[in-house]
């Protein structure tokens, strides 16, 4: 029951973001993949959970400016294009960790 | 002729003393300090994780006998202190070590007045203790704690009231008493904000936060704005109230706040003529839930006409009937609550843990 959190939230280089779980499992995620994630309400749709923010409007570069905690269960990301709202839960990121393993060939991508 | 006493001799004996909650002698958890050896005469001091520490008086004893049981011993003076462990470190309020909420599914159960004599029980063991009364819709806490005058404000910050020894804040003390509080989410996470950090709380070991019932704003703005040492989940034993109660313990797994353990209030009645007991909601629901959700039960709180009189009259029961069995309900289920704090913050998966080098 008790979900992975967090160990180490960094870089893994200039912008993308690496975070190390308390349960070992280490994870990778593309800035700009994990900005066009974002869970808020203007870039998903409340009741539908369809995906509304337009990855055209979203610069390629995308990177996070500051990360911080909120509470114990999530963190927000200042992104470089302004936006800020989106609560990332530790179990949505842990869902969308990118790796191989927790991505088998053929479900790749979200 | 008899041995010469060393303290290695007597840290080993102590290493026999465990502590029943955080399952390791006391030696290895570090409370034993300032010992002293001088010829036949032994000291020390047991430092606790709180002063509500529920086995307290056993350790003690049974700390003395391990020593005094050693060959070339003649006396053992044992001095019990306590420090309160923080839960972590966080910026918005540095000098308070645990915030604890205390939580129902629905209203109608008792929180406030368990809230207000939980915090008086862990003022009573000598613990600094806040209140903060956080259900902005029907703050009781003024009422039951019998505060009529207003916190006074120093530069930008808030004093809250002290009363019998607990340092107390409620939306209470801001409105009429004929006025509603009618607000949408973003006010409610600023009053949040205000309670948290523009009060001068100074140093507490334990902030006993009251919520209003249910799953909502208030709830997930205090989750979001601070990490929180562990919620307590207050029910009365019926089914209806025992599946809502799950509700909230789902809220606070979702949102990793740890759930300290749950409390059956209105458990039974005693019947003051003919002292038979009555179970007029049914009871040990709430038991039954803790374990089948596999969280610590921290006991139950008889239903009784002296807990709701000593609420309405602002002396909580804990306080003008301190020897009553419902006092000592209450001591019970705020050493409980205490016990399972100081196991989580010495286990520690903490949000300390989390570091953020972006």
């Amino acid at each position: 029951m008790p979900i992975p959190i967090p160990a180490e939230i960094g870089r893994a280089n200039q912008h993308d973001v690496r975070i190390r779980w308390n349960d070992g499992h280490e994870s990778v995620y593309l800035a700009c993949d994990l900005r066009l994630a974002c869970p808020c309400a203007t870039c998903v749709e409340e009741m539908t959970g369809r995906k509304i923010v337009n990855p055209l409007s979203v610069p390629a570069n995308v990177h996070p400016l500051g990360i911080s905690l909120v509470g114990r269960y999530a963190i927000q990301i200042q992104w470089s294009d302004g936006h800020s709202t989106g609560i990332y839960t530790f179990e949505n990121l842990r869902r969308l960790c990118p790796c191989p393993q927790c991505r088998p060939a053929g479900k790749a991508g979200s | 002729m008899s041995p010469a006493v060393t303290e290695a001799v007597v840290l080993q004996a102590l290493q026999k003393v465990r502590d029943p909650d955080l399952g390791r002698d006391i030696v290895s958890l570090g409370f034993v300090k300032d010992l002293q050896v001088r010829g036949a005469n032994v000291a020390f001091t047991i430092e606790l994780t709180t002063p509500a520490c529920p086995v307290r008086d056993k350790m003690k004893e049974e700390a003395r006998q391990q020593v005094a049981t050693l060959p070339g011993v003649k006396q053992v003076e044992v001095t019990m202190t306590s420090q309160v462990r923080a839960m972590a470190s966080q910026r918005l309020l540095p000098g308070v070590k645990n915030i604890v909420p205390v939580a129902s599914g629905k209203g109608g159960v008792g929180k406030s007045t368990v809230s207000a004599n939980l915090a008086l029980a862990l003022a009573r063991t000598g613990a600094k203790v806040g209140l903060m009364d956080a259900d902005v819709y029907g703050p009781s806490i003024p009422t039951i704690m019998g505060i009529r005058e207003a916190p006074r404000q120093v530069g930008n910050k808030i004093l809250p009231v002290e009363q019998y020894g607990v340092k107390v804040i409620s939306m209470g003390f801001f409105i009429q008493e004929d006025q509603a509080v009618i607000w949408r989410g973003p006010m409610l996470a600023k009053m949040i904000e205000q309670f948290l950090g523009g009060v001068e709380w100074g140093d507490l070991d334990y902030l006993v936060v009251d919520l209003p019932p249910g799953t909502g704003d208030v709830q997930l703005s205090l989750c979001q704005q601070i990490p929180l040492t562990g919620a307590v989940v207050v029910s009365t034993p019926q089914d209806v109230a025992i599946k809502v109660a799950q509700k909230a313990i789902m809220m606070f797994q979702k949102l990793n706040c740890p759930v300290l353990g749950m409390i059956e209030n209105m458990s039974y009645y005693v019947c003051p003529h003919c002292a038979q007991r009555e179970e007029i909601f049914s009871s040990g629901g709430a038991q039954r839930a803790a374990e089948r959700l596999k969280i610590p039960y921290l006991g139950a709180i008889p239903l009784a006409t002296a807990m709701r009189s000593s609420s309405d009259n602002g002396r909580p029961i804990v306080l003008s009937e301190p020897d009553s069995p419902l006092a000592e309900a209450f001591m019970r289920v705020a050493e409980n609550m205490a016990a399972q704090i100081s196991i989580r913050n010495m286990q520690g998966q903490l949000i300390q843990d989390i570091q953020i080098t972006f």
